[in-house]
């Protein structure tokens, strides 16, 4: 299978800042990809490279170009949102409509309408009138009206309320999104995406600390809950992280350890599959220790 | 919120090739330029809502100008009035030209730094558009879309301004002011459109050079713009005693009325006692066309305009501090 995004040993530093360091990923078609990692941990530099807008060392190959040599074929097939790319405060509605109209060949203006039909945003209006939330709306309606084959969305939520948020993500995954395309997206908002993801990578101080499908965390992660006169017990079965609450230890197992735990099926307590959210800040926080 | 099927089958492959596009759904260069230029509109709308408001000034002048026995004299000399009417056409202009010179030089020094004030550099880079189609568009902009609409503007004011007040002369009974010649008219208009052609040669690297330092200054663009020359004037002066930078600049900003030789046609030259009236007329018919093109700093100059055109492209596609 062809890989959308194909990363080799990719690295970028600011300086004595290492950014991005020595990463290697592969993305593939029809995925919904979480990159998801702290502030700092180097998503944005990573998303900036993917999308030819930074230099960088390494290999990376986006839907098979070079995003830094082949920057403007690449654009007719990639898309993104991101919250530091801000629709200018001059634009009127219509003039967005025409521009991408103007420049995009993939842009289905028809599509644009009527999303925006749907909403409360007035063709007339200057985004400079435009709440946040309708300024997002305009923004996803001219994106989703493009046919691309990869959307990257950088934090395309923030600053949205709930109801904004629960939409855009809907909009996104009902109107948009079929097994030719493929969108990586980065939120702060773990919980709220976890369940569209298909894959998730974990990033860290510029590196990859976890890289799976979905599907597949089961088999790796194991999150065993036990109250504490057990926890003695069940931390030597090498937990990689636990977390007290209310009284009772939640326990990280990975890999063999996991692996093992399930086999033994023991009584020490509650085994589940971690949430995506629980297991991020369990491996972050071991990140740090 | 659902979750979307997972199951991807090896069938899937066939992604790697993409949506089809047919060819019709291609955007050419020249479309997308267009569509640029149109932009560069939308957002500055002192470009074609000054020149409007100045042709409006200018017609009104054309009801409240005084008509005094002075000028009746004067006029009634009929080559007098020729040349005069000739200059008139040109004249009207001027306040067109310089109004346009000072709106496009603000406009070049704002055109690439405004999108990284705004940050809506990230949403133009969203599109398939190249950093140097992004460039040219600008450049055409100030250097021919405005100066030709100019033109054309000072074409239609000057035909009102002229209408006006030849009516106003008949019906207020100084019919030696109806002064229309086609020839003359037409010749002035070529004129001033030959001056408007060679202009985009002469000042594209002015030009160019404001929409560097656009692209290039993280603030204070016309400082940026303006303390560098200065500079080196100063710097020049004190260590060499040299004016060789101010002369480069005084050439660049003056010197295209000698590419044109404009000097030598001068002198064909209405007289009326202490009046001395330029017949543009007589300067047409001097006028040296190819003359400009010859001039070997005229392609100078537009080598030094690719380059900081170039420059600024490539500011543009490699700057990283979004």
């Amino acid at each position: 299978m062809t890989a959308v995004i194909e990363a080799r040993g990719l690295k970028k530093s600011y300086g004595s800042t290492t950014a991005v360091d020595s990463v290697s990923f592969a993305i593939q078609p029809g995925r919904i990809v979480g990159l998801i990692g702290p502030n700092g941990a180097g998503k944005t530099t990573l998303f900036k490279a993917i999308l030819g807008l930074t230099q960088f060392d390494g290999e990376l190959r986006v839907l098979g170009r070079d995003p830094r040599s082949e920057r403007n074929e690449l654009m007719q097939d990639v898309c993104f949102i991101a919250d530091v790319a801000v629709l200018p405060r001059w634009l009127r509605v219509s003039q967005a409509l025409d521009f991408v109209g103007g420049v995009h060949p993939r842009f289905d203006r028809s599509r644009a309408t009527d999303f925006l039909a749907k909403t409360d945003i007035k063709m007339s209006s200057r985004v400079r009138e435009l709440s946040k939330g309708m300024i997002t709306q305009l923004h996803l309606a001219l994106i989703l009206a493009i046919d691309a084959r990869l959307l990257v969305l950088d934090e395309p939520t923030l600053g949205l309320d709930l109801l904004f948020r629960r939409q855009f993500y809907d909009t996104l995954l009902n109107d948009y999104f079929d097994k030719q395309r493929t969108i990586v997206l980065t939120t702060h908002q773990v919980e709220e995406i976890e369940n569209l993801l298909t894959d998730v990578i974990f990033i860290n101080r510029g590196h990859v600390v976890l890289d799976s499908a979905v599907d597949s965390l089961p088999e790796r992660y194991i999150q065993l809950t036990v109250t504490a006169e057990h926890a003695a017990q069940a931390r030597q079965l090498r937990p990689f992280y636990e977390r007290e609450v209310f009284g009772r230890v939640a326990m990280f197992f990975e890999g063999r350890a996991a692996a093992e735990l399930g086999a033994a099926t023991n009584g020490l307590g509650e085994m589940r599959t971690p949430s995506v959210a629980d297991l991020f800040v369990a491996k972050m926080q071991r990140g740090v220790v | 919120m659902s979750t979307p099927d997972t199951n991807l089958s090896s069938a899937d492959t066939r992604v790697a090739e993409g949506p089809p596009m047919s060819a019709a759904a291609q955007r050419s260069t020249v479309q997308t330029i267009t569509m640029l230029i149109r932009r560069e509109f939308w957002e500055h709308r002192a470009l074609w809502m000054a020149p409007l408001v100045i042709a409006v000034l200018l017609v009104a002048c054309a009801f409240v100008v005084h008509i005094g026995p002075n000028a009746q004299r004067f006029w009634s000399d009929d080559s007098n009035r020729l040349a005069l009417f000739g200059l008139t056409q040109w004249g009207l202009t001027v306040p067109q030209y310089l109004v346009m010179a000072i709106v496009l030089s603000f406009y070049l020094l704002d055109c690439m730094y405004v999108e990284r004030k705004d940050r809506s550099i990230l949403f133009w880079k969203s599109m398939p558009v190249s950093d140097a189609a992004t460039v040219a568009s600008k450049l055409l902009t100030a250097l021919v879309v405005v100066p030709l609409g100019v033109y054309l503007l000072t074409v239609v004011t000057n035909l009102l301004f002229s209408v006006i007040l030849i009516t106003r002369g008949s019906l207020g009974g100084a019919p030696g002011l109806s002064a229309w010649d086609t020839v003359v008219w037409l010749k002035a208009e070529a004129l001033v459109l030959y001056g408007v052609i060679v202009s985009a040669f002469w000042y594209a690297p002015m030009a160019a050079y404001l929409v560097l330092v656009s692209a290039w200054a993280r603030r204070s663009v016309f400082l940026w713009a303006t303390l560098p020359p200065l500079f080196a004037i100063i710097v020049e002066r004190l260590a060499f005693g040299t004016r060789y930078v101010t002369g480069l600049i005084e050439y660049r900003t003056w010197g295209i009325w000698k590419a044109i030789n404009l000097g030598h046609s001068m002198e064909h030259t209405m007289t009326h006692g202490d009046h001395h009236i330029p017949s543009l007329a007589g300067v047409f018919d001097t006028l040296h066309v190819s003359g400009p093109f010859l001039n070997i700093d005229l392609w100078l100059g537009l080598a030094v305009a690719a380059g900081f055109a170039f420059a600024a492209a490539r500011i543009r596609r490699y700057r990283d501090d979004t």
